[in-house]
Order: structure tokens, then sequence, then C-alpha cells
């Protein structure tokens, strides 16, 4: 009797595991077993189907010895430093204004959100027809008098990328705001009404009390808003097309254009391995960042 | 005494006109600010509802964005019913209906295992959790052309290849990353006590499971649910590589109408094609969007 | 037709339809893979869908919008899953490519039953028949070099007649500007900057064409006759063609010459199917004529939908692929087909006086001579002829160029050359 149960215990003890088995396996597969083998098809001598023969760093060398590649990782790292930047600046303002108890909150916070509803293909294909000079909001305001008056961003090859910027910063600067507000509204409030009592102004309260408390959330903000910038694909293929000639071209489009346009497999992931290496100079820092302040933490205690 | 309070009333008076006129200034400027944004968020809205009642050749003389000068109904029952699309007149109903059937389950299935996933990663800590959930992060950062072949593989190999179950699988396990990410976040914040308290009383896994944690969890499963749909739904490279014929997903559908190549554009029938598109997610924005907050607030930015 | 044909039609008849029921418990079904999903393309392949069903098969499709990367993407996603379509729209060396990988069809016994060799365009057959084997249908032949003129406008500036030279073409372009119009339509994009350019290559120089452009030659295309047509280019994009090329569409460029404002339009042959849909006459309100040629004679660059077979293990769809490659080569599919979409049969023996309109009867005689003169080459720019991997290199630096005032002509040269070199 006594064995069956401590049988039957030790089982029910290991149900916790045997749940979460099949998803922390399916997950492990698609993380390190994808990589895995696009890592190894990055040295391989796949063209059009993936092959096995190993062919060394070769991919690795044509990569970079392609001016359309070097165009990409140039406007990765341009894109995703103002996108970024912008991005968190535009929903910090837009949260700050949000929580100064304003009427129909909800209203002005669903207009500000709902472009995250928006499939990224649409939101380029109707950004696309705005920036159009000869029907879009260029058009619109010269027909109202301005007529000096220019906004052809995506036909000029310096510049379209700005449109591409804009267009990211309006789809997600509401996801910024809503994590930015969560973050202003979970601050203590007994912090804040002490504060007000000792007779500080909105605005240092701010200052000295409010957002010095919610600066992980910076961070965090900052990192998810990194990979969805390192990983722009669709809103770039809809809004510029990699127009105008190869000036707009970003590295997950160029992955996508090797792999399956060029029949070109093995350099395509050899292109894929420098995006996941543009990730991992990201994330390597903030998971130390962040195993860092944990430790820091127990400490404390 | 009443001389001074006489006198200083007038003082008073000055003080709080003065910090009225400041509170005044600062609200006009609040909204002020919040109007122009409000401006620039629902100029594309309008530009597309006013383009889905216009007549196409208005549209050309007249350019993208105006008043509609004659008002047409007929873009929507096009871009619903008639329009071509791959040889087929039906519109977009099907690819529709489609889509419904590919991210209903998926959503669902991918939330439910987030929250027992994070469940147990943030309440039976065991050794190594820390690292699976480490692991399982990884998955948030993954570029989605890498896994296209992988998946295409696997799919074939237990011949779910070209099917909606096929794609739901694909959906599910990479929504998993984040969904046990939001959740684990936030049961974390559920004090460890109760979860002792009850196992003490000698309740098992599932009952603390059904009995503590999921009666405090609707804010995090509407953020979960509302993060996937809109994930699911707006999808485009897997549901049309992993898919044939007639099973792809609206977002096919629209690619369709908005690269014509060598045709005419048809401004009128994509708007209307673009609001039917976009409706899913955006009702499920405007009525869970307090609900995201809410759950964001306890989650997801730690 | 004459007698003779109708006999030799007849007797292919018979053998195919003896074929097709050999394996007689089989029932012909297809699932064909294409990038035509909007438009006229697509009514194009619907007609090809009810041609098939008419003649008891089960009509299948999966038409993958946007751009051709997407259709080939889902090819290989189905090729690693086991589970290859068995038709897919698939052209130039990509057929070769494929087949080499060993998983295409061989429809020999077909083509030898219809006689495909004898009536199919020469050029096409080392396409269809990378090894030797049919692997292959081909749909239709499209002309690239191809100029078109609006009548009227060409009249207002005081230009007689379409140029056949690019000293005349230049001439004529001062004219327009002079007259205060815009005299190339043009919208840029990587393959549309590629076609005028590569008209421009072959226009005036055909060995310069064929060494650079048809078998990669890197150091063609940095030699002396590839910088004097990037010059050429240079010359109409600056001064010849609108300042708001970029980001433009297909339509509204189309429409600059068939509305007037511009004089000429430099494209291929689909332009047809468009302005016939428009409600223009071709030859008559817009003029069609070969783009402009510095060595006189009859040129043609050639482009060819077409069909590709891939092994399959269900003899439903092995009967399907039979049925289907039977109904594309079919006199009836080409003429239909071909007359919507504004291209020839890729059957020289199809009579084109039958609905055809009078520039697609001169495309098709011009083809004839073309071929006879040993003028005729294959398109680079829509993939015909070099891998795409050094096809993209070229298409890439020449959208470059065209979008980029400051590159000078030498440069560009340089940088193709370069940029092929590296993938080779």
């Amino acid at each position: 009797m006594a064995g069956g149960n401590s049988f039957w215990e030790k089982l029910k003890s290991w149900t916790p595991i045997f749940v979460i088995a099949p998803a922390v396996v399916a997950s492990f597969v698609y993380v390190f077993v994808f990589s895995g083998w696009t890592m190894y098809i990055s040295l391989s001598d796949s063209t059009l189907l993936p092959t096995y023969g190993f062919k060394g760093l070769e991919n690795y060398a044509s990569l970079w010895a392609n001016r359309r590649w070097g165009v990409a990782y140039s406007n990765l790292f341009f894109f995703s430093g103002i996108f970024v930047l912008t991005t968190m600046a535009v929903g910090l303002l837009l949260a700050l204004l949000l929580d100064q108890k304003i009427r129909a909150e909800s209203f002005w916070r669903t207009m500000y959100m709902y472009p995250l509803a928006v499939s990224f293909i649409v939101t380029g294909t109707v950004w696309q027809w705005l920036y159009n000079p000869t029907g879009g909001i260029q058009f619109l305001v010269q027909s109202m008098g301005w007529t000096d008056f220019e906004f052809a961003l995506t036909t000029d090859r310096k510049n379209a990328i700005w449109a591409i910027i804009i267009t990211g910063i309006w789809q997600s600067a509401g996801f910024t705001m809503a994590l930015f507000l969560a973050g202003l509204r979970s601050v203590d409030g007994d912090i804040i009404k002490a504060a007000s009592i000792d007779g500080a102004s909105t605005f240092r309260i701010y200052r000295k009390v409010i957002l010095p408390s919610i600066t992980p959330i910076f961070l965090a903000v900052a990192v998810v808003q990194l990979q969805s910038a390192i990983k722009t694909f669709d809103l770039a293929v809809a809004l510029t097309n990699s127009g105008p000639g190869i000036s707009t071209t970003f590295p997950a489009t160029y992955v996508y254009d090797l792999m399956f346009q060029r029949g070109q497999i093995g350099e395509g992931a050899a292109a894929a391995m420098m995006i996941l290496a543009a990730l991992a100079v990201v994330l390597v820092p903030y998971s130390m960042y962040l195993g860092w302040r944990r430790r820091r933490e127990v400490a404390r205690v | 005494m009443s001389d001074a309070t006489l006198s200083s009333a007038p003082a008073l008076d000055l003080e709080a006109g003065r910090a009225g006129r400041r509170h005044l200034i600062s609200r006009i400027v609040i909204y002020g600010l919040l109007t122009f944004f409000g401006i620039i968020y629902l100029m594309p809205l309008w530009v597309v509802f006013f383009n889905s009642f216009r007549p196409l050749a208005e549209i050309s003389a007249n350019g993208l964005i105006a008043f509609p000068q004659t008002f047409r109904l007929d873009a929507w029952p096009q871009a619903w019913s008639e329009f071509c699309i791959g040889g087929q007149c039906a519109g977009m109903q099907r690819y529709f209906w489609n889509s419904i059937m590919m991210v209903v389950p998926a959503t669902i299935i991918s939330t439910a295992m987030g929250a027992i996933t994070g469940y147990v990663l943030s309440k039976w800590k065991f050794r190594g959790s820390e690292i699976i959930f480490g692991m399982m992060l990884l998955g948030v950062f993954m570029p989605g052309q890498i896994a296209l072949l992988p998946w295409a593989f696997i799919l074939g190999k237990i011949g779910l290849a070209n099917s909606v179950y096929g794609l739901v699988l694909v959906h599910c396990i990479q929504g998993l990353a984040f969904t046990t990410l939001f959740c684990r976040n936030y049961f974390v914040g559920i004090p460890d006590d109760l979860v002792k308290a009850a196992r003490i009383d000698g309740a098992g896994f599932w009952r603390i499971f059904y009995r503590i944690i999921l009666p405090i969890s609707p804010p995090i499963l509407i953020v979960t649910v509302i993060w996937q749909f809109t994930g699911i739904w707006n999808e485009y490279l897997f549901g049309v590589v992993l898919n044939s014929g007639a099973n792809q997903p609206i977002t096919a559908a629209l690619v369709a109408l908005s690269m014509s190549g060598t045709t005419v554009r048809t401004y009128d029938v994509m708007s209307a094609a673009v609001l039917i598109g976009a409706l899913p997610p955006l009702l499920v924005y405007f009525f869970g969007g307090k609900y995201f907050v809410r759950g964001l607030t306890q989650g997801a930015i730690k | 037709m004459n007698f003779k044909s109708k006999v030799a039609l007849g007797a292919a008849a018979t053998i195919t339809a003896a074929l097709l029921s050999g394996t007689a418990m089989a029932e012909p079904k297809v699932l064909m893979l294409h990038q035509w999903a909007s438009g006229n393309d697509a009514a194009s392949i619907a007609k090809l869908g009810e041609m098939f069903t008419a003649k008891g098969g089960t009509w299948e499709q999966t038409a993958i919008a946007g751009h051709t990367a997407n259709t080939l993407a889902k090819l290989r996603a189905d090729v690693v899953a086991g589970n290859a379509p068995a038709a897919v729209q698939l052209k130039g060396p990509e057929i070769a490519e494929w087949a080499a990988t060993g998983g295409t069809a061989d429809m020999d016994e077909l083509a030898t039953a219809e006689g495909w060799d004898a009536v199919v365009a020469p050029e096409l057959l080392p396409v269809m028949k990378p090894q030797g084997k049919w692997v292959a249908a081909p749909m239709n032949i499209h002309r690239i070099n191809w100029i078109w003129g609006n009548k009227a406008a060409m009249e207002s500036v005081g230009v007689a007649e379409l140029p056949k030279t690019w000293a005349d073409f230049n001439a004529a372009c001062d004219k327009a500007i002079a007259g205060g119009k815009v005299c190339l339509a043009h919208f840029s994009a990587d393959w549309s900057d590629a076609t005028t350019f590569e008209t421009v290559v072959y226009g005036q120089d055909i060995d310069l064409y064929r060494k650079a452009f048809v078998e990669g030659d890197v150091e063609a295309l940095r030699s002396e006759g590839m910088i004097k047509a990037f010059e050429q280019m240079k010359l109409m994009v600056s001064t010849y063609m609108d300042p708001a090329i970029a980001g433009r569409d297909y339509d509204t460029g189309a429409n600059m010459m068939s509305n007037g404002d511009a004089l000429f339009f430099i494209m291929g042959d689909w332009e047809l199917g468009r302005l016939v849909s428009i409600g223009k006459t071709p030859g008559a309100d817009i003029l069609c004529g070969q783009s402009p040629t510095d060595w006189g004679g009859n040129g043609f660059i050639l482009n060819s939908d077409s069909v590709v077979f891939f092994n399959q293990n269900n003899p439903d769809f092995q009967e399907g692929q039979k049925l289907l490659a039977s109904t594309i080569l079919s006199p009836e599919f080409q003429s239909v087909f071909n007359i919507a979409k504004g291209s020839i049969p890729a059957r020289l023996d199809v009579d084109l006086t039958q609905g055809f309109n009078a520039c697609q009867q001169q495309s098709q005689a011009e083809l004839k001579g073309s071929i006879e003169a040993g003028t005729l080459v294959r398109s680079m720019a829509h993939n015909m002829t070099v891998l795409q991997k050094y096809r993209g290199a070229m298409m890439d630096t020449i959208t470059e160029f065209v979008n980029s005032p400051e590159m000078s002509a030498e440069e560009a040269a340089n940088i193709m050359a370069d940029a092929v070199e590296a993938q080779m």
C-alpha cells in the first residue's frame, strides 16, 4: 500500500515536467535546431535547394563582397537606432500626456494603439498612397495652394528610408506608449503623495520620482523595439520594395531575395546568421545586465 | 482680524488666478499635443475609409486624400464577394473564413499552453527551470525567414503540409515564446505563500491552477489573446507558403489586391478590402484595449 | 489551316488520346502553382483551367501574389516537404537548374507523339529540354524589344515615324522636348530599368549583348561598349524621361504614353494586352515598332512563360500533367491565351490572321526574320539567360544607376562587372 502510494506521489510530483515537456522540446527544436541548421547551411554549397556539401566561409566572403548587402546592413543600423529612440520618445510623450487625468482617456488610447492591429502589409500600402507625389500628401497640399511643398520621400533615393522610419513609428509607438503607461501607473501611489505633500510641483515629481523608478522599463522597451526593427520585412517590401534603386534594402528582405529569388540558399543563410549576430550583440549584454541586477537584488535581501 | 483677511483675500485670489491660468495653459498644451498626434494617427484610417466610398475615376482624378464627391457603396460587395483573385471571382470571403479557422484555434491553444507553461515556470520551479525559460525566450527574437524551410520539411514529414492544421501547429510553437513570457512574468507576481498554503492543504498541480491561478489571470490572458490574434491574423509569409490554393489566409488576398504588377490599381476595392481585413483585429483591440494596459502593468515589462 | 496540317493534327490527337487513355482508371487532375494572382494574367490562366476541365481534367491552382520570390519560396517549401506540385510556372535557366536536381518529369513520350520538336520555335528548345528531354511546355513567346509611340503626340511635335536607330531616337526626343512633351514614359523598378537598358545594349551592339548578358562575360560587362550603353541610358534618364520615375507603378507610367503626355514607351508586348483592354487600336492610335537598332535588320529579344512538370507518384497527377501539357501546346490554347495577353504563340504554325492584332502579326513575322538572320536572343531582364545570382547583380547595378545621377557610366560598368564577378 505504502509502496503504491509513494509511486503515485512520485509520479504526481513529475506532473509539472510532463506538462511542459512537449512545449519545451518544441521550443528547443524551434530555437536551436532551426538556427543550427541555418548555420550549417551557411557553410554549405546550397543553391537552389538545401544541399550538405561543406564549403567553409565562402558564402560569407561573397556576401560581404556584395554592394547590396553593404547597403542593407548599414540601413539596419541607421534605421534601428533612429526607430528605437524615436518610438520610445513618442511613446513616452504620449504616455505622459495620457497620465494627466484627461477626459475620455480610453478614446485617445485606442486611437494611438489601433495601428498595432493592422498588418504591416496594409500599413505599407496605405502609407505608400500618402507618400505618392501625384496623389498623396504632396498633391493635397499643393492643390491647396502651397505649390512649393515637397513631400516625396519614397521617390528620393537618399531619404526614402525616412519614409519607412516614419511609418514604422506610426505603427509601433502605440505599443511603447502602452508599456510606458503601464509603468507610470504602477509606481507606488504613496511615494507620489508624499512628494506632493512636501510641495513638489508635478514636473518635479515626474523628474525625480516617477521616471527614475521606471528606468528598467526603458531598457525592456528598447530591446523589444530593437528586435522588431531588426526583423523589418513586410513593411519595407510593401512601402518601397527596396527602392528607389536598391537604397532601402533591409537584411531580412535580402535574405529572402537570396534564398528564394536568386536560388542562393547558402548565401541567404549566411546573411541570416549575420542578422542573428546583430541580435546577439543586443541580447547578450542585456541578459548579462538582467542577471547582474537580479544578483544585486538577491544580495540586498 | 477681518482687516487681515480682507487684505489678504485679493492676494490669495491673484495666486489662485495665476495657478488657474497655468492650469488652463497646461490643459491647452496637453490637449493640443494629443490632437496633433491624433490627426497623424487617424489620417490613414480616414483616407482608406473615404476611398472605399469613392468611385475609382474620382480617385484617379482628385488624388487619394479627399472627401468623396460621389458616394458609392459598390466597392464593399465587390471586395467581399465579387473581386477576382487568382482566377476565382468570389471576393475575399473565402480567405476571411480561412483566416478565422486558422487564427482562432491557434490563439486559443497557444494561450492555453503559454498559461500552463508560465504557471509551471513561475510556481513549480525546479533545477534548470530558469535556463529553460531563457531558452524559450530566445524564440521571441527569431526572424521568420530562417524557419521557413525547416518547417516545410517537418510538416512534410508528419503529413501536415499544405493544410490548416500544419499552420496552426507552426503558429502555436512560434507564439509559445511570447505567451509564456507574458504569463510567467504575470504569475511571478502572485504571492508564493498562497500556493504554499494550498499545497499544505493537499491541493495538487491542477487544483491550484484552476482555483488560484486562473481566476486572477484574465488580464494577462487577454493581453496574450490580443497579441496572438493580431500577430497570426496579420501574418503573410507562412500563411501563403505553407498552404495552398483554397486554404490561403486573408493576407494573401490583400497582397493580391495591392501588388497587381501590370494591371490597374483598383484603389476603391482595395480600400474596402483593407477595412474588411483589418476589422477583426481592430475589434479585438477596441474591446480589449483597456485590459491590455492593465495586463501589461503586471507582466511583460520585467 | 490546310489539309495536310489538319491530317497531322488529327493523327496527333488520336495518338495523344491513346496515350492518355492508356492508364484507363486514372482520372487526370493537376495542381498548378503560379504567380498570376490578379488582373489580366489571372483571367488568362483561368482560361487554361477552363480548357483543361473541358477535356475531362480536374483543375486546381495555387496563385501566389506579390513577387516571384513568394512563388519560388512556396515551390521550395513543397519540394522540401516531399510534395512537389504537378505543374509550376518556371522559366529560363531555372528550368535547367531544377532539372539538374532530378525532380522534373520526363515528357518526351508525349512530345514525340505530338511532334513538339517540329513546331516550337527553335530558340526555345534548349530551354525546355535542358538535358535533352522535354520537361516543360512553353505557353507563349514575348517580344521585349518593342517601342510604342503615341501617334497624335508624335505628330504634334513633328516626329513622322518611330525611330529606327538610337541616333534617330535622340533626335526625335530633342523635338519632343522642344514641343514641351516628355519623350520617353518610364517607371523605375529593377525589371523595367533592366528591360530598357537591355534594349539599348542590344540595339547598339548585338555581340556585346550576347557576351555580356547571355554569357555573363565579365570583361564584356566592363568594356567600352557597355560604358557607351550606360551613357545613352544616362542621357535618356536625365533628359528624355520625366523626373518622377521612382516609385511610379506600371499603369501610371504606361498611361503617360497612351494618353499622349509622352511620345514613346519601351516595354515588352504585354503592353499590347493592356492597350487593347483600354480600347486603343495597336497600329492605329498607338504605333508599334522594333526598338531602335543601330545595325539595321530584324532583331528579336525573346521571353517565354512556361510550365514545368515535377515527378509525381500519384497516377492521377501523372495523367493530369500529360493532359495539361497537351492542352498548353494545343493550337486552341496558344491562340486564345496569346490573343488576350498580347504575346504570340510558342508554336510557329498557328495562323495569326485569326484574331491577333497587327502588332502581334508583325511580331511573328519579325521573329521568323530574326531566326533566319541569326539575330534572335533571349532576354536577360526577364530571366531567360544567366543564372539568377548574376542577373540579380546586373539588375541591382542598372537600377541603382538609373536612380543615381552622380554615378558615371564608367563607374556603373565597373560596379556591374565587379558584382557579377563576386558571384562567380
